[in-house]
């Protein structure tokens, strides 16, 4: 959108006339941009609680102690993988394909589905170790920042079955093409912020 | 099999809230009576309640809004009424009630008086200032209003089941957490505020979008009136500060539900980071409500001087600031804390660097009326009220701005004084003049103007003879929140305070008789034109109300103040064009809001109470809603050509009558 | 309206790119995996190695994480700096401005606020008994 130097009347023919309402996939695309970064927001809020209580471990385990950077490493490079399934899966819906489409979207499943396994398995190890969240206020950031994220995955994945079936169902109609790519947006955003995750929490963590 | 729910939690044994509920739940069953026996169910659900209508929308804001104003200000007058009395002796509201109603009083006056009237506000006018059809996302936004209201019901629900939160309106931990606040009332808090919150944030959204994308031919930014620039700054704020609200209330949560540490005295929680970010959050706040009433007062100012607004582009500059600058202030809400000199001093100064983009504007309306045609109007008295008492209320601002004096006078009355003044002044004063200058747009016929002028006086002094003694208390050393007190030099003030709370409740039942009588009378008030103030911009080119679809062609512009420039062109006999009428699609109606606030009702009173089975019933429900939702194979219906036309037709053979300042139209 | 001006007032949504041939799209997606990949090892490498000097390790790390946030809001996002993008930029900016204010500001406080309010070790010890 180009702002324009106005004269003092006005109305100069140097001014770029504003065309009107913008298309609906810009609309569409714009409003969940703007969501995406609330999101990052209160992503931004629960990383300030784990930095501001990181050092708490009340006597506890920290970082060093727990984090076990071999299934980081993979969770890192399954959900990067999968951000690459689908940009694929943008690229097949936008051509209108669905065989590619949805093989696509199954391998990203697959990857966010592994990655949230390995999560979960860490959780509950983390748990059953007596490290979890009501152990002290470090475990409690990490949990809730890191499983904040797990839970914006495990939304995605039902969004990400929810999008092959209507695909599947109904095709490459415009309203659905507008909902895959605020999808697309999510699921890349999700990688963005992991990308903090692991190098915050994990990395600089496990060096405290 | 119902959690912590027994019949204990109705409150027998109190008579206050037993008889305040027993009166409002008569008052609710009679009204549903007399809808569903005069057969009007069927309008209102497909008219109003599955409504997407951004006039709609709008309207059912500002309703809640108003009724919500009731309770709070119910428990305003409980309150100064305690004051008034309680001089040595615990007056009629126990400690454990006393802090209910100010905890009560100042949450909903902010979540549900404020922010849904603003909203209200928004929603209604934006669109059509902007000369399209409706907001970026129709149903979402009715999701929005239906998630505000579940919240409204959800603290209203505590007056008669269980307790409020006895907290303040934020509530501080250690206080809030389990071990000091074992019971339910903080949890009506948290879910209440989290499930509108939501609401709110989809606004932000919805208004967002529509102000940078939606905009008819030819609005440039800087042809759009100020009004529009105002929601721009205002939702900016909402989605970049309610983000913060979410996080910081879901750790009380996790504290209070699952044992988690992060503001608790034991296993190394830290409770002044809650303060610090739930302050992170409250300074946006407060200017996510009082810059949509600047915004009404440009335009209001401007109307009645029968002038453009001054310095339009140095206000736009103003409000962008303070917008940004509205980040950057929040630790002056806890100076005291003990962050050290350093710190507090920078939060200092920028606080008082905010004030001067806020000058600005105050310098700009006043040079807007300098030299105009001034009409003295209902809206316009509002609009000089509000200058006056506002610049009061900011100076008093920015002595509290300065750190060594707050520490004197934090959590004082002078303090609760500075507050009120700058709320009330600046926000009340504006979302009152808004209604009644758009009143007659959503309605057709304007409110009684006489029993708007004695609203307004009673309101005026009622609030300087209600809020001053309390900076004279305050200075006097008395406190916030205190439930009785022993110091006689005190005394007189609170009773003077309690005086003018009469007559602030005075202005309000005017207000209340102003739109009753203005219902009954409105043949005679009839607004016949859709232009009754003989204003400036495009929502007053459209009949009154206008049509669903708003514009019958969406009008090009040329100018600011691009309804003015039109009726000028009329006046000098310029040629109007053809006009080619076109079919026009616009969203269907959804009940999807209304259902999902619904289940969000069920699951946030099953979280309250600990009734995990059906909290897990209503998220199912509130997935299911969303998937049908989605499923959906048709979202829009069309209207004719020739019905565009037809009720276009009428609105131009109404308005050939009309003789403005600008010209005819 | 003349070419110029239909030109300067293009807009394209966030996430979508005016580039439509499949193969070059593709291309765009495996240079963005591969770029981070690499910095992602980097960053693995370099938080265990005794190779570089180890009070620049936690700038190390965040200056790849952002490099890896560059990459995937490039070549994923396709977010570019060119005037179809500006409304994205903008927004991106606004939120990235206060992301960086709540975060720096509350970490600037809370050091002061802990520094000024840390009580004394023998009294928690003496508190927790």
């Amino acid at each position: 959108m180009s702002m324009v130097a106005v004269t003092a009347h006005g109305h100069s023919l140097g001014i770029v006339e504003h065309p009107g309402p913008a298309s609906k996939r810009i609309i569409t695309g714009y409003g969940f941009w703007i969501f995406l970064l609330s999101d990052i927001i209160m992503f931004s809020c629960f990383f300030a609680a784990f930095a501001v209580l990181m050092g708490q471990t009340a006597g506890g385990p920290t970082g060093a102690q727990l984090f076990e950077l071999r299934n980081v490493a993979i969770e890192t490079i399954a959900l990067l993988l999968s951000s690459f399934a689908c940009g694929m899966a943008s690229i097949a819906a936008d051509v209108r394909n669905q065989f590619w489409f949805q093989v696509a979207m199954v391998v990203t499943a697959v990857l966010g589905l592994a990655f949230l396994t390995i999560e979960f398995r860490e959780f509950a190890s983390l748990i059953a170790r007596g490290a979890g969240p009501t152990r002290s206020a470090f475990l409690s950031a990490f949990f809730t920042l890191v499983g904040c994220h797990g839970l914006h995955v495990s939304a995605g994945i039902l969004w990400l079955f929810t999008m092959m079936a209507q695909v599947y169902a109904k095709g490459f109609r415009a309203d659905i093409q507008r909902r895959m790519l605020c999808f697309a947006l999510f699921w890349h955003a999700l990688d963005i912020i992991w990308v903090a995750v692991f190098s915050v929490v994990y990395l600089l963590g496990s060096m405290a | 099999m119902f959690g912590k729910l027994t019949l204990d939690a109705i409150p027998l044994s109190q008579p206050i809230p037993l008889i305040a509920g027993g009166v409002v739940l008569v008052a609710i069953l009679a009204v549903l009576a007399w809808v569903v026996i005069a057969g009007h169910l069927p309008y209102l659900w497909k008219e109003w309640i599955t409504s997407v209508d951004h006039k709609r929308i709008g309207v059912m804001y500002t309703l809640l809004a108003m009724v919500m104003l009731l309770r709070g200000g119910s428990d305003a007058i409980l309150m100064r009424g305690q004051l008034a009395i309680a001089y040595q002796s615990q007056g009629f509201l126990p400690p454990e009630h006393y802090n209910q109603i100010f905890s009560a009083h100042g949450t909903i006056m902010i979540f549900f008086v404020a922010m849904p009237f603003v909203i209200g506000l928004m929603n209604f006018v934006v669109p059509l200032q902007l000369g399209v059809r409706d907001v970026a996302f129709p149903t979402l936004n009715s999701v929005g209003f239906w998630l505000t209201a579940t919240g409204a019901l959800l603290v209203n629900i505590s007056l008669v089941v269980g307790e409020f939160a006895r907290t303040g309106w934020l509530p501080y931990p250690p206080l809030s957490e389990l071990t000091y606040s074992p019971t339910v009332g903080v949890d009506y808090y948290l879910w209440s505020l989290e499930i509108s919150g939501v609401g709110t944030l989809v606004a932000g959204i919805n208004l967002v979008t529509t102000v940078l994308k939606i905009r008819t031919k030819g609005m440039n930014y800087l042809r759009m009136p100020m009004f529009c620039w105002t929601t721009l700054a205002s939702n900016l704020l909402i989605i970049t500060a309610f983000p913060i609200l979410t996080a910081t209330l879901a750790m009380l949560i996790l504290d209070r539900y699952l044992g988690f540490h992060f503001f608790t005295n034991e296993a190394g929680g830290n409770l002044m980071m809650f303060m610090n970010l739930i302050w992170a959050w409250g300074h946006p706040e407060v200017y996510i409500l009082v810059l949509p009433a600047f915004g009404i007062f440009s335009e209001v100012v401007s109307t009645f001087s029968g002038k453009p607004l001054f310095g339009y582009r140095s206000m736009v500059l103003a409000t962008m600031a303070i917008c940004v600058i509205s980040f950057m202030v929040w630790l002056h809400h806890f100076f005291t804390m003990g962050a050290g000199p350093n710190v507090n001093a920078i939060f200092g100064i920028a606080s008082m660097i905010i004030a001067v983009p806020t000058g600005v504007k105050i310098y700009n309306w006043l040079f807007t009326m300098y030299g105009g045609r001034i009409r003295f109007t209902t809206p316009m008295l509002w609009a000089v009220g509000f200058m006056v008492t506002f610049i009061l209320g900011g100076l008093t601002g920015v002595l509290v701005a300065v750190p060594p004096a707050d520490f004197l006078l934090h959590n004082s009355l002078f303090l609760v004084a500075h507050f009120h003044n700058v709320i009330i002044g600046g926000v009340l004063f504006g979302v009152f003049a808004g209604y009644i200058y758009w009143f007659p747009k959503a309605f057709g016929f304007r409110l009684h103007e006489g029993l708007g002028k004695i609203a307004f006086w009673f309101n005026f002094i009622g609030f300087y003879v209600t809020f001053v003694p309390l900076y004279a208390a305050g200075m006097l050393g008395m406190t916030r929140r205190m439930q009785h007190y022993d110091i006689y030099e005190w005394r007189s003030w609170m009773i003077a305070a309690g005086v003018g709370t009469a007559l602030l409740s005075i202005g309000v039942l005017f207000q209340v008789a102003q739109l009753v009588v203005s219902i009954l009378r409105r043949d005679e008030l009839r607004d016949y034109t859709g232009d009754p103030w003989d204003a400036r911009s495009l929502e007053w080119s459209t009949a009154s109300p206008p049509p669903v679809f708003n514009f019958a062609v969406m009008p090009e512009v040329k100018t600011e103040d691009a309804y003015w420039e039109m009726k000028a062109k009329a006046a000098h006999g310029e040629p109007q064009p053809e006009i080619h009428y076109q079919p026009i699609e616009m969203p269907r109606n959804s009940p999807t809001g209304f259902v999902c606030a619904f289940f969000a009702t069920i699951t946030g009173f099953s979280l309250i109470w600990h009734i995990w089975w059906l909290v897990i019933a209503g998220v199912i429900g509130a997935f299911v809603t969303f998937v049908v939702f989605a499923w959906r194979d048709s979202d829009e219906y069309e209207i004719p050509a020739a019905e565009v036309e037809r009720v276009d037709r009428e609105n131009i053979a109404e308005r050939r009558s009309l003789v403005t300042a600008a010209g005819s139209v | 309206m003349s070419n110029h001006e239909l030109h300067l007032h293009h807009e394209v949504a966030p996430g979508d790119e005016e580039e439509i041939n499949v193969s070059s799209r593709v291309l765009g997606y495996v240079i963005g995996l591969g770029l981070a990949l690499l910095l992602t090892a980097t960053s693995f490498f370099i938080a265990g190695t005794n190779l570089v000097w180890e009070p620049s390790i936690p700038v190390a790390i965040i200056v790849l994480a952002i490099a890896q946030m560059g990459v995937h809001l490039v070549f994923f996002l396709h977010i570019t700096t060119g005037p179809d993008n500006t409304n994205n930029v903008l927004a991106l900016a606004f939120g990235l401005l206060i992301v960086f204010l709540v975060l720096g500001g509350s970490l600037w406080i809370m050091s002061n606020l802990n520094q000024n309010n840390m009580v004394p070790m023998d009294q928690i010890m003496q508190m927790q008994r």
